[in-house]
């Protein structure tokens, strides 16, 4: 009987223990830009779901397209309609770990450096990527910032002839997670 | 004046007029006035919900991309660093609350603080799409 109500206990309290080991965000904001000779492109999402385990390392993120918003109105069609195409592929996603990650202490202050590593889903392409990002960590809130780069060629992205001028083939990424404990 | 330098003028009046209404409403059309426009779709936030979330494939075909209405009985709001997010909380999932996420354009942002927490509200706004927890609505405002 003692084993049981044990094991009840413990079953009872499992949950928790795991959410405890789990910082997420569901206003993460991302940000790319394409630098080409005749413009400059800009889009923004600040509705990006963000999610780090403490104990094993995953970071993962969830992004939807429709949501990235463009300065001009017809950029964001063309983005959505003959680039990423969206209405097929509405979702991005990053499934990964940060391969250090018992160099980042929640319970200290301060800033570190991590190694990310996993798989980057565009427009139902995935590619295996590696970028370095940091977490500042204040009173057990984590901000967790990246830079890295993209080719639209790797995720069957292409880019007319026509719109070569205006649309880099390159595109440059920068995401910031503002993640807090799973209560 | 001679014939050949009229018709001259005119065609260049004609090209530049043309480059203006081009640039104006095809290159920097402005973005549609979410605010305004009628919305294509208005149902009840729960009922939205559990379409997303029983057929998937056919909402996301249905509503992605569409101004739609929902209303119920909301959760709570959240600040983010950018902005106010109306929640209706439908669920409990491995990552907290699941449901409908209204960001709310800037002019709603203390608009809403005149409907406490847990009161009807009817909101118009931007269908992002569904990211396996949660349908995101952009660019909403508060219906009367």
């Amino acid at each position: 009987m003692k084993k049981i109500i044990m094991i009840l206990a413990f079953a009872s309290a499992l949950p928790l223990a795991l959410n405890a080991q789990k910082f997420i965000t569901k206003n993460g904001q991302i940000s790319f830009v394409s630098v080409a000779p005749l413009e400059t492109i800009e889009a923004h999402n600040d509705q990006v779901n963000a999610s780090l385990d403490m104990a094993s390392g995953d970071f993962n993120v969830k992004v939807l397209m429709q949501s990235f918003e463009f300065k001009k109105s017809l950029m964001q069609e063309h983005f959505n309609d003959n680039y990423v195409e969206s209405d097929k592929y509405p979702n991005s996603s990053f499934v990964g770990k940060i391969t250090n990650i018992r160099d980042l202490d929640t319970t200290k202050d301060g800033t570190v450096t991590v190694q990310v590593k996993g798989n980057l889903t565009i427009h139902g392409v995935t590619k295996s990527i590696d970028a370095v990002g940091s977490f500042q960590v204040t009173e057990g809130t984590l901000v967790g910032t990246s830079k890295f780069t993209i080719t639209l060629s790797d995720y069957n992205i292409a880019i007319p002839m026509v719109s070569s001028g205006n649309i880099s083939k390159t595109i440059d990424i920068t995401v910031k997670f503002t993640l807090t404990k799973l209560s | 004046m001679k014939t050949w330098l009229k018709i001259l003028i005119t065609l260049c009046l004609a090209g530049i007029v043309s480059a203006f209404l081009f640039n104006h409403y095809v290159i920097n059309k402005p973005h549609p006035d979410y605010e305004k426009e009628p919305a294509k779709f208005s149902l009840k936030a729960s009922e939205l919900y559990k379409q997303y979330t029983t057929d998937r494939k056919t909402s996301e075909k249905k509503y992605n991309g569409q101004l739609i209405e929902i209303d119920g009985k909301y959760t709570r709001v959240e600040k983010s660093d950018t902005s106010s997010i109306v929640v209706f909380a439908f669920n409990q999932g491995m990552f907290g609350d699941e449901g409908i996420r209204c960001t709310l354009l800037p002019k709603y942002k203390t608009a809403i603080a005149a409907y406490p927490k847990g009161s009807e509200v009817k909101i118009k706004g931007f269908c992002s799409g569904y990211n396996d927890t949660d349908i995101i609505l952009t660019k909403c405002s508060i219906q009367k």
